[in-house]
């Protein structure tokens, strides 16, 4: 009864130190209670203290922090439509016009090369709005600011360059929609005669 | 959680306590040694309400796990398409990202993207394998694609209750699978 | 202090009557440095990011009901422990089983019978026990809700999880914090704004066609179940505002006496408060009072789809 009493205001005067579960297991076994360490194997130490530094976990959640008293509100973020409601409806606007433009295809055989062009610009937009809306749900600006930036140029680089890209395929070559019918059938053929 | 061990406590402490007042003689009540007896002997210490605050509380708050959530909870098909939908979403851009930058760098390092060079590459792969890789290709797409009209149908704020969400959603499982099995074999 | 109560907490153990010294079942304290390896629950948790992941129940003890008899309908109960006395230790699962037949049919009152009957270090928010507090709300068997409302599945043979509400900090086992929840209801202010005193100097009156479009709106008791099964609130709870605030947010946006509607919306138009909800839905999904959030978010973003 004494020890378990006893315990947790050890550990608490111990928590303050960082490295507090590692100490506590390896480095200051006198803290611990005799009846604990007899139970426990050498092996399960060792074992306990290497899980402890080989988690990795994937962008963590901080120790929590409550910024204000519990009795402010949260802070209102500025107006900013552009990153808001216009945003909004532009991807929505851009997703619905590549409804009719995807089934295009299917229907016609292959598009025109305005068209395909048309179809591959939209599909760069979104790629690029799907992109950024990872980018702004898994590294937020309060977390890891470098990374967002770092991201966020990226992901705008990225646009040019593959534009660009796009761009000499539509000119030199046959087009999106004509190149993929072309491979699909190219695999077609040899199913029959196979 | 206090509270409750304070009044456990409490309760104790009377449990402890009151027997010894019947051996305090009535007279003794009177004189002030019997309340000596009562007082608590700890020591205690005030501190503003807004230092309580800041130190004690925020320390304990440092200290505390964050409850499990991915992988405990339910698989439901709401989430779960939702994730294969970017899933899906990323994939295909990536691959789009990926052929746009490849040929614009291909000429340099060597590489053959035209269409008709990879049209015949891949005419000469296996016909399950190309069937297989059709399908892998076409299945995101189709998904991707059906699933995206339930977004979109969404954001008009219609089909969105429990049960349309439930039958919408098997639905593009079953026609995007149905689809891409189509698409692998045209 | 910490010292000080636990001398205190010693010095009564050894005077108080044997009747109130009770016979805590608590657990070994073995347990907090057991290893996880190969529990793949657990290896995934800790891989996408809760900083502790519970020690699964394979790996503790499990408390017994005392007494037994042979037409018991036993069930396993497995709850995950977390207790800041110990601030260094590792959350666990703890096993508990229970007399179906002596327990009352709702997860609240399996887990008030624990309490009292079992083990009373068991920490846990409970007050109407009928669904119109919202203080127990938590995830059993994977889905969030009021535990008062969630009855517990009949086959025994099937074992219940219960965890607190899934990504909050955890104050002590299944109690989360919901500070930042309530910080966030404060900022979308939840009360009638007025410029103009009401036309008939009583009160501001709203036509039944109005009254109607709170419906489903109102009924909300904040018991915070639908804003931690999102996982857009899991990640982003710091800036996004998740579906109960939101919710609550519409029902103010959506009333017809309210005189701040375009100021609530400009307070929305940002890429985090609103726009970070990608319908994923879990939030109707899971509501225990059968509202439907998603439907709410869905309006205020259609009502602000052109605005500035």
């Amino acid at each position: 009864m004494a020890s378990t009493a006893l315990r947790p205001a050890l550990r608490q005067i111990l928590a303050a130190s960082p490295a507090s579960r590692t100490l506590t297991s390896a480095a200051l076994p006198a803290f611990r209670s005799q009846k604990l360490l007899a139970r426990q194997s050498p092996l399960a130490l060792q074992r306990a203290a290497f899980q402890t530094s080989s988690k990795r976990a994937i962008l963590p959640p901080l120790p929590q922090t409550i910024r204000g008293t519990i009795n402010d509100a949260a802070t209102v973020p500025d107006t900013e439509p552009s990153h808001g409601s216009y945003h909004w409806t532009m991807e929505r606007l851009v997703s619905l016009s590549l409804v009719p433009i995807t089934i295009a295809p299917f229907a016609a055989g292959s598009l025109s090369p305005v068209l395909d062009g048309a179809f591959i610009s939209l599909l760069i937009i979104h790629s690029y709005v799907g992109f950024q809306s990872c980018i702004t749900d898994y590294f937020p600006n309060w977390r890891v600011p470098f990374w967002r930036k770092f991201f966020d140029w990226a992901n705008f680089a990225f646009v040019g360059i593959v534009a660009w890209g796009w761009y000499e395929f539509e000119t030199n070559d046959v087009g999106l929609t004509e190149g993929v019918r072309r491979v699909w059938k190219a695999g077609s053929k040899v199913d029959v005669t196979a | 959680m206090l509270s409750q061990r304070f009044a456990q406590q409490t309760l104790r402490r009377l449990a402890v306590q009151q027997p010894a007042y019947r051996f305090v003689a009535p007279a003794a009540i009177a004189t002030r040694n019997a309340f000596v007896s009562q007082r608590r002997l700890a020591a205690t210490q005030h501190i503003s309400e807004a230092d309580a605050s800041n130190e004690i509380l925020a320390k304990q708050r440092l200290h505390r796990p964050v409850a499990p959530h991915l992988a405990i909870y339910r698989p439901q098909i709401t989430w779960y398409l939702s994730a294969l939908n970017r899933v899906t979403g990323v994939m295909l851009s990536g691959g789009l990202y990926a052929f746009g930058a490849a040929y614009l760098v291909a000429p340099y390092i060597g590489l053959h993207l035209e269409s008709a060079v990879i049209a015949a590459a891949f005419a000469k792969w296996p016909a399950i394998l190309q069937v297989l890789t059709k399908f892998f290709v076409a299945m995101p797409f189709t998904f991707h694609s059906f699933n995206g009209l339930r977004f979109l149908s969404w954001d008009t704020a219609s089909l969105i209750n429990n049960k349309q969400v439930n039958q919408t959603g098997w639905a593009v499982v079953g026609l995007s699978t149905v689809a891409a099995v189509a698409l692998a074999f045209l | 202090m910490a010292l000080r109560l636990a001398t205190r907490r010693l010095a009564l153990a050894q005077q108080a009557p044997k009747v109130f010294r009770r016979g805590m079942a608590t657990p070994t304290a073995s347990d907090t440095l057991a290893h996880t390896k190969g529990e793949p629950l657990s290896t995934i948790s800790e891989a996408t990011s809760a900083s502790r992941a519970p020690i699964p129940p394979s790996k503790t003890t499990t408390i017994k009901e005392p007494e037994t008899d042979p037409q018991a309908k036993i069930k396993t109960f497995h709850i995950y422990r977390w207790n800041p006395d110990e601030p260094t230790s590792k959350p666990k699962m703890q096993s508990y089983t229970l007399d179906l037949n002596k327990t009352g049919p709702m997860m609240l009152d399996a887990l008030i019978r624990i309490k009292n009957e079992v083990d009373p270090t068991l920490t846990f928010r409970r007050s109407c026990r009928e669904g119109i507090c919202g203080s127990c709300a938590m995830n059993i068997d994977g889905v969030n809700t009021l535990a008062c409302l969630c009855r517990i599945p009949t086959e025994t043979a099937k074992e219940s999880r219960i965890y607190p509400l899934p990504h909050t900090y955890v104050v002590k086992d299944l109690v989360p914090d919901l500070t930042q929840f309530y910080k966030q209801y404060k900022s979308i202010k939840p009360y009638l704004q007025r410029d103009t005193p009401p036309p008939d100097g009583r009160e501001n009156r709203q036509s039944k066609a109005d009254r109607r479009k709170l419906d489903g709106l109102y009924e909300c008791i904040l018991c915070a179940c639908c804003s931690t099964s999102c996982p857009s609130y899991w990640w982003n709870s710091e800036e996004y505002l998740g579906p109960a605030v939101l919710l609550q947010s519409y029902r103010w946006i959506a009333d017809s006496r309210d005189e701040k509607t375009a100021a609530r919306k400009d307070a929305l138009n940002n890429s985090m408060s609103l726009y970070r909800c990608h319908t994923i839905l879990n939030c109707s999904r899971t509501c225990p009072k059968g509202l439907n959030p998603a439907l709410a978010i869905a309006e205020i973003k259609k009502s602000m789809a052109f605005s500035s």
